[in-house]
């Protein structure tokens, strides 16, 4: 390679990384903006701020998941309501890129770590983009005991076939108590399920009230 | 029209060829459980899925044609026991309580039951009720996504009983008058039909999630929707905020308004090629249904236009002033209603549920020789007793009622998802958009699916 070609490919790099790194700065400008309009004391501010959500994109899911839990119930619904206009705006036809985007951005958020109130809205998230990407780490949650229907549903909906296998083996690994429930997903893909009869129609409760 | 002109409760009866007083007993369970064979009494068994509230409502109402002997409250049933307790003791001796509902349908000897749950209960309890041969009284919106709106259709068909949607305002008298007019082009050809509502509210007190009261199951109030904590501000009544569950003021008063409209156009059976909403949401609180809210949708051959608007209070057109000695009184619900715009003028109506009120010129027109009549219904009521004894339809039957739901579910959908949507008819879905063909379905909590 000789100078020139050496100097074309440094200023080419450089040229990137100054491109990334604006990218980059207006991410974490708008990212901020956003947060700092969630956060707001100001109730016309913060609906505005989780109306405008999608423009911020994927790098918004994580920071916005965080203010999911804040201890003052409007920031944290402003934060869930945000995250959900996010998930909207990014699965617009044919916006694959930045649906896949945000959707391995909500995959994250499905570890352990993070309180299961904000992965419940996740799972439902992940329902609604329908992708393939997050049928491993939904179908982990089926051995969860808070999160296993949620996620049960969320596998329902993605339309994969993946998504079906994954309730197939799924089904089979179930306790005894989860059988019915992962056998009413397969039934709904069009699969047959020996044993654990549909339930729907069978009455569990009873009351204590007499006729007069 | 005179009040003499309606039919009473009695009169049906007498037309429906009944001798109720003369039978004291009811008939073994089952005969009537098929549409369109009278069974040898006239009685008809009926069971209340939902009591509190519009559901008490409604058993009320039953009780006050049990008195007539056109039916026999034997069960009611609700998963608040407060709710059932109270209703118990209004539906009289003998008929007993259930906390399930499931338990109300393995009953052989009911032959009718009356939904008047939650709106994310009512396609489950539909397709169940059906499916174990139960005629069907359900509140209105008929269904809450589109998919329960197609599997209620087809239960319905496949066990062949009759349904009735509580979207009454079609059984108004006034509503009779409105129809007629306008089907006999008093005000020309119509192509837009403008529907008016009042704000949805918004929760200015908002509370914390909390343990539920006592009395109430959560769980199976909850029943198809997905877990989440109890809060006081979505539960009996205030869950039509909610769109997940009420879907706002579209969901509850369009499934009244845009009723009557799809009535009078004679539109049951099509719906709109392209669904557009716009709307403010709630800026604090639980709720999130749009307090304000435009939503169009065009319909093709024949073309025409029906618009929802929620709008503030001040722009909402000025009701009639009447003497109080119409048929149908004075307005008392000014606050919606619809403008019918054809080329030859304009018709205004007022409500559209429990009150419809008509404008004097519908109601004072006299339909000259060949003018073309309307079905009058004898009642909502009255309407579907006709039905589950002669087989014959309902004024607001399964189709109808889910095409009215379905444009409430859809102008809901365009609204969350701030985009125009194309719909088809036909095939009975969205076009062109996955994501929005992914939201006419959400998958239901075991056990409680359709």
């Amino acid at each position: 390679m000789s100078m020139n070609n050496l100097n074309n490919v440094s200023l080419a790099a450089g040229a990137a990384g100054i491109l990334t790194a604006t990218v980059g700065a207006a991410e974490n400008k708008a990212v901020g903006e956003l947060l700092a309009g969630i956060r707001n004391a100001s109730d016309k501010v913060r609906t505005e701020a989780w109306l405008n959500a999608g423009k911020a994109g994927a790098p918004a899911v994580k920071p916005l998941a965080a203010v999911m839990t804040d201890s003052d119930l409007e920031v944290a619904r402003a934060a869930t309501r945000a995250l959900w206009r996010l998930v909207r705006d990014a699965a617009w036809p044919r916006a694959n890129k930045q649906k896949q985007a945000v959707e391995i951005e909500l995959i994250g958020l499905l570890g352990d770590k993070n309180p299961v109130s904000v992965r419940r809205e996740v799972l439902w998230m992940l329902s609604e983009i329908g992708g393939r990407n997050s049928i491993k780490a939904v179908a982990r949650l089926l051995k969860n005991s808070e999160l296993r229907e949620d996620a049960r549903m969320a596998l329902e909906r993605i339309p994969a076939k993946g998504a079906t296998a994954a309730l197939q083996a799924g089904f089979e690994a179930a306790p005894e108590d989860f059988k019915a429930n992962m056998a009413q997903s397969l039934r709904k893909r069009g699969q047959e399920v020996t044993g654990y009869p549909c339930q729907k129609l069978v009455p569990k409760k009873k009351t204590d009230l007499k006729p007069l | 029209m005179k009040q003499s002109d309606q039919l009473n409760r009695r009169q049906f009866l007498a037309a429906a060829g009944t001798a109720v007083a003369s039978v004291p007993y009811l008939i073994p369970s089952g005969v009537l459980a098929a549409r369109g064979r009278a069974g040898a009494n006239e009685r008809i068994t009926t069971a209340h899925i939902g009591v509190g509230g519009r559901g008490g409502g409604l058993m009320r109402e039953v009780k006050g044609f049990q008195e007539e002997g056109l039916t026999k409250i034997v069960a009611v049933c609700d998963i608040d026991r407060s709710r059932l307790a109270k209703a118990l003791e209004q539906a009289g001796a003998g008929v007993e309580p259930y906390h399930d509902y499931r338990y109300v349908l393995e009953r052989k000897d009911i032959d009718a039951v009356v939904i008047g749950t939650p709106d994310h209960w009512h396609g489950v309890q539909v397709v169940h009720a059906a499916e174990c041969g139960k005629h069907i009284y359900c509140e209105k919106p008929a269904c809450c996504t589109i998919e329960e709106g197609k599997a209620m259709v087809a239960a319905v068909k496949k066990s062949n009983v009759s349904v009735q949607i509580g979207s009454q305002g079609r059984s108004q008298p006034e509503a009779y008058l409105a129809h007629r007019y306008l089907v006999n082009g008093n005000v020309g050809h119509i192509s837009r039909v403008d529907c008016f509502h009042y704000p949805s509210p918004e929760d200015n007190n908002p509370v914390p999630d909390s343990d539920p009261p006592a009395e109430l199951d959560w769980d199976m109030w909850l029943g198809p929707l997905r877990w989440r904590p109890y809060n006081k501000k979505y539960c009996h009544g205030t869950f039509r905020w909610l769109l997940e569950s009420g879907g706002g003021q579209i969901r509850d008063r369009g499934a009244h308004v845009m009723s009557c409209a799809m009535w009078w156009m004679g539109a049951d059976g099509t719906g709109p090629v392209t669904v557009e909403a716009t709307g403010t949401p709630p800026t604090k609180g639980l709720w999130d249904s749009a307090v304000l809210m435009d939503v169009t949708y065009t319909f093709k051959n024949p073309d025409w236009v029906l618009t929802w608007r929620q709008m503030p209070n001040d722009q909402l057109p000025p009701a009639e002033q009447r003497t109080g000695k119409e048929p149908g009184g004075k307005i008392s619900r000014p606050g919606y209603g619809a403008i019918y715009r054809g080329d030859k003028g304009e018709f205004i109506h007022w409500g559209g549920d429990g009150g419809t009120w008509a404008e004097k010129k519908a109601r004072e027109w006299e339909p000259l020789a060949g003018a073309r009549d309307v079905y009058k219904s004898p009642g909502h009521f009255e309407d579907w007793f006709n039905g589950i004894k002669t087989g014959a339809n309902t004024i607001m039957n399964i189709e109808a009622g889910v095409g009215v739901a379905n444009l409430c579910i859809l102008g809901n959908l365009s609204y969350i998802l701030g985009r125009k949507l194309q719909w088809d008819q036909a095939k009975q879905t969205i076009v062109g958009d996955e994501l929005a063909q992914r939201m006419m379905s959400r998958p239901q909590r075991h056990p409680y699916h359709l």
